[in-house]
């Protein structure tokens, strides 16, 4: 399964090294992970060295070499988020979930991540929870969208699914 | 829209589209859905409009438009009603039936919506009235809250591409670069280097095809100028490399945005390909011999790359490393090739030059630093958001003029200025006029733009630490001085916050410090020192605090300090219990709780979350 | 036909073929500027900015490393001034008290003038050199190894953590690697560092070189020293 995905994704790209960034991107997107066999095909399909690919999906912080959780939690780090206390939020984060920051839950529900400022400093602390993002966070809202997320999973999916 | 082909069909298209850019509308509603915004829930808030205006009727009558990012993000959302200039702030969707009925309909104003002054006490209806606002020369920002990104009429209605045609169709590629020269446009992604010697060194360059690139990785924590002028008005930077394309013989553009700006990345592309379909981007621009291609790459998560050698690399599909300078890369840049590398905000000026020409680029800013520049201030300040002001506004008229002063009635202490290759700059210093060169010779730099503001609940050693663990991550690795330097510096600076430093490691830290400056490979590493430098330098007392007395004066230090809770005034209401990360807190309803100095890990929530100021910290 | 260009490096005039780096134009000359990452056959990459000089320019100087500066005709070097060796001594300094456990390493710091080490000694086992690296995908051309990771993470690794059967296991990256040498008094054990300081070829921060080289053995695979016949001749008649 994950080989003809991957030669999906590597269409058009045969012989093309600059293009590896964004194969690797639409292959971080679409497996939440970059998978073994499928740096090995890109390796083969562009025309890089294994251990340059292997480079490259180690060097930058999109992409993960394990699979991420169902959801990712990521807690801004940028200066303005530090002197509003983000590092509070790692805190809660951190003894919430069970796991240190870069780590994903045993069950495979949660990962959380620090990132270095996504622009939104006059929001701050701010933390993205599956691409959204919450402005002017303390502990108990960030205790909140944790556990209503964990209720949501509970119920099977979105919080308003009808079945 | 058919493509056009000469300067005269765009001039005709502009005066058709401006004609028809209201329509019949009776109202405009403008609304941001910039990213800051949409934190706030802009999107919500456009959705419950419209449905609003249907159930009204009015559908037809009024007019949506919305744009990017127009800097005053701690307000959002952002509405801007016309006829009238009507500011609404902190929209939200429950306000909607409210906003049609009463405002839209029957022309009233809605009091609540309105913004208040921070300073003044004042409600403010208008939004040129808006002090923050009124305090600055929004040049390039001020665009934003006109243009809906994702629509290229806009842009070409309100004069878009004007520049471009008078470039090509009136001035020689030469003249272009002089013109550039001759307004002493300077570099605004921090190196403030000279624009025109850029551009003419790689158009003397032997090679093809020469390159131009636009540096969007802005990766300095606390900035964000560029997120909202490539969200906002992606068209004025695609404008400025097409006339930079035409003046220095290049033929091929990347734009590389950084991963964590998705909707910049969205919209860029959007731009590009409407650009496309109107003729203006590929082959015989505008009937000129222009041929000009430009593309997005993303990022996928390293400040570096943001250093030109090594966004160069990620280009070519390689980590994105820094490479030795000893050839300049508007010689032998992307793939050997002569390449101009510039950051978006300098590439947005471009249009601007040729429009207005050097002496009206020359009117705002200081001869040595023309033109203006975007800051994003934030931090203790009351008001935060994107400031655009001329070089060489002083910087305590930013901070207090435009700013409002401190926000928690805290002293400010400090601004730390151009992110991590910059400096902390003290209250003492706050005449100093911001531009290229003032603050250099403090030991700071401007930077691309970040100043985040802090009070007297910063901790300056903290702070120090905080960047040098920042860089830790974000530095490549490849050399010893920016590797084991930061490294080493982290090590002392965790020493001295923890109370085991000494005054020797002091003088290492300046000895190391020029080391790292000097013998470094990059510019990360050449200023990878420098917030450890200049806190040292004017906040030697707070440094002096922690190794002498082991103590912190901020009460920010986790290892010397430690929180209790004061007895007379805890009325056990088991808020801070429930909030504590490390259940460190213990105590029975109505009586006083109690923290636990073996399990407290000094992260102050409780201290925060505390109704009644009963935690205590020393 | 080799065109030839002509440099001074501390006020010695030299030639060289035109395309030499200053680094290789120094040695060549018997001038010694110490260099790890260095070596003949490979890609330069200026990390270990021990071979840093200063290059004079109307008056100005630009602080670089030698290995990446290609020598043009009449360049002004300065490989030994106060500022080099100072900075040279802190470089050197970082190094060895990261990596104690190596002679070369240690023969380094001491060449360089390291005479205290103000940092708490850690044991790490690789100074990402890279020399490794560059030999098999230089000349070996098997790309076996490479740096993965960035700042403190990096480290040299096989792709995916796995040796591929492209690799020949001709062992040259461990020939050519500073660390396999150990310490003149034996390995260090964890905990027990020191700056040994006691290698025969000492250079005190004050002495400058021009048209000298101390040999100095920093194991086999290495040798900085260059004695050409101009120098060795210079030598002889110094010495009448």
């Amino acid at each position: 399964m994950v080989a003809s995905e991957v030669r999906a994704l590597l269409a058009g790209r045969e012989g093309q090294p600059d293009q590896l960034i964004e194969v690797l991107q639409d292959m971080q997107a679409h497996f939440r992970y970059l998978p073994q066999e499928g740096l090995r095909m890109a390796a083969e399909t562009l025309g890089v060295a294994p251990i340059e690919v292997y480079r490259v999906a180690n060097f930058y912080k999109t992409f993960s070499l394990t699979p991420r959780g169902r959801h990712e939690l990521t807690v801004c780090m940028g200066t303005a988020c530090h002197v509003r206390g983000a590092l509070r939020m790692v805190d809660v984060a951190q003894a919430e979930l069970g796991i240190a920051a870069g780590e994903t839950t045993e069950d495979g529900a949660f990962t959380l991540e620090r990132v270095n400022c996504l622009g939104c400093c006059a929001l701050g602390p701010v933390v993205v929870l599956d691409g959204e993002y919450h402005g002017h966070m303390n502990p108990a809202k960030l205790r909140k969208l944790i556990a209503d997320t964990r209720s949501a999973d509970a119920d099977g999916g979105q919080p308003d699914a009808q079945d | 829209m058919p493509k056009i082909s000469t300067p005269q069909a765009l001039a005709d298209l502009r005066d058709r589209l401006m004609a028809a850019r209201n329509g019949d509308a009776r109202a405009t509603i403008t609304l941001c859905a910039g990213t800051g915004c949409q934190a706030s829930r802009s999107l919500p808030v456009q959705a419950a409009l419209r449905a609003e205006l249907e159930r009204a009727g009015l559908a037809g009558q009024v007019q949506i438009r919305t744009t990017g990012c127009h800097g005053f993000c701690e307000q959002g959302p952002l509405m801007i009603i016309e006829p009238g200039n009507l500011f609404y702030c902190r929209v939200t969707p429950e306000d909607a039936p409210e906003i049609v009925r009463r405002t839209i309909a029957e022309g009233a104003v809605i009091e609540r919506l309105l913004y208040t002054d921070p300073v003044s006490g004042q409600q403010v209806a208008h939004e040129a009235e808006i002090p923050f606002y009124a305090a600055q020369e929004r040049v390039l920002l001020g665009q934003n809250r006109a243009v809906d990104p994702t629509r290229i009429e806009d842009y070409v209605a309100l004069g878009g591409y004007q520049a471009l045609a008078k470039a090509l169709a009136e001035m020689a590629p030469q003249e272009v670069i002089d013109a550039v020269q001759a307004a002493g446009l300077r570099g605004r992604g921090g190196g403030g280097f000279p624009t025109a010697i850029k551009w003419q060194a790689t158009r003397d360059a032997e090679g093809a095809p020469k390159v131009l690139i636009c540096n969007a990785d802005e990766g300095d924590p606390g900035a964000y100028m560029n997120r909202s002028l490539l969200e906002g008005n992606p068209h004025a930077i695609i404008e400025g490399m097409l006339i930079g394309a035409h003046a220095i013989g290049a033929s091929q553009g990347y734009i590389y945005v950084r991963a964590e700006y998705p909707l910049a990345v969205e919209h860029v592309r959007a731009a590009i390909a409407q650009a496309r379909e109107l003729g203006l981007l590929g082959e015989g621009i505008l009937g000129s011999d222009l041929c000009f291609e430009l593309e997005v790459a993303r990022g996928a998560g390293a400040f570096v790359a943001g250093e030109s050698t090594a966004l160069m690399a990620a280009l070519e599909g390689e980590v994105s490393e820094p490479r030795p300078k000893d050839v300049h890369t508007a010689e032998k840049g992307y793939k050997e090739l002569p390449t101009t590398l510039n950051n978006v905000e300098t590439w947005a000026d471009v249009p601007l030059i040729i429009r207005e020409g050097s002496d009206g680029f020359r009117r705002l800013g200081t001869p040595s630093s023309p033109g203006t520049k975007i800051f994003a201030l934030t931090g203790q300040v009351k008001n935060t958001g994107l400031v655009e002001v001329p070089l060489g506004t002083p910087l305590r008229e930013i901070v207090y003029g435009i700013g409002g002063g401190a926000a928690n009635g805290r002293a400010i202490k400090a601004v730390q200025i151009g992110g991590p290759s910059g400096g902390c700059v003290p209250e003492s210093l706050f005449d100093l006029p911001v531009d290229f060169d003032s603050l250099r010779e403090a030991g700071a730099m401007m930077g691309s733009g970040g100043m985040v503001v802090m009070d007297e609940g910063s901790c300056m050693v903290d702070v120090a630490r905080y960047f040098l663990d920042f860089l830790k991550d974000e530095s490549c690795g490849k050399c010893v001085p920016c590797r084991l330097g930061v490294d080493r510096m982290l090590e002392v600076v965790t020493d001295i916050a923890e109370g085991r430093g000494t005054l020797e490691q002091l003088d290492l830290l300046e000895d190391l410090g020029e080391t790292m400056s000097l013998a470094s490979l990059c510019g990360l590493g050449k200023t990878a020192a420098t917030p450890v430098l200049t806190t040292l330098r004017y906040f030697r007392d707070e440094y002096l605090a922690h190794v002498v007395e082991k103590r912190c004066p901020a009460g920010v230090c986790r290892g010397l300090v430690h929180y209790t809770i004061t007895p007379e005034a805890c009325t056990g209401c088991g808020v801070c219990l429930r909030s504590c990360p490390q259940n460190a807190i213990t105590g029975e309803r109505r009586r006083p709780h109690l923290i636990d100095q073996e399990l407290c890990i000094r992260c102050g929530i409780c201290r925060e979350v505390c109704r009644f100021s009963a935690v205590a910290v020393a | 036909m080799i065109r030839y260009i002509t440099l001074t490096v501390d006020g010695a005039t030299i030639r060289t073929p035109q395309g030499t780096s200053v680094l290789d134009a120094a040695l060549d000359q018997g001038i010694c500027i110490p260099a790890l990452c260095h070596m003949r056959g490979v890609e330069d990459i200026g990390v270990c900015r021990l071979c840093l000089v200063e290059v004079v320019r109307n008056g100005r100087s630009r602080v670089t490393t030698s290995c990446t500066l290609e020598a043009t005709e009449g360049m002004e070097v300065l490989a030994h001034s106060p500022l080099i060796m100072r900075l040279r001594r802190n470089v050197a300094e970082l190094l060895v008290a990261e990596a104690p456990n190596s002679r070369a390493i240690q023969d380094i710091a001491a060449r360089c003038g390291v005479t205290t080490v103000r940092y708490p000694f850690h044991h790490a086992d690789c100074v990402l050199c890279g020399r490794c690296v560059r030999i098999c995908s230089e000349m070996w051309q098997a790309g076996a190894l490479g740096f993965v990771g960035r700042g403190a993470e990096r480290r040299v690794a096989l792709p995916f953590n796995e040796r591929p059967e492209y690799c020949k296991r001709c062992y040259s990256c461990i020939d050519v690697c500073p660390m396999t040498i150990a310490p003149c008094a034996g390995p260090m054990a964890v905990g027990e560092e020191y700056l040994c300081a006691k290698c025969a070829s000492q250079l005190t921060m004050t002495a400058r070189m021009p048209d000298s080289c101390v040999w100095c053995e920093l194991g086999k695979g290495f040798g900085c020293a260059r004695q050409t016949p101009a120098a060795r001749t210079r030598e002889r008649t110094a010495a009448r």
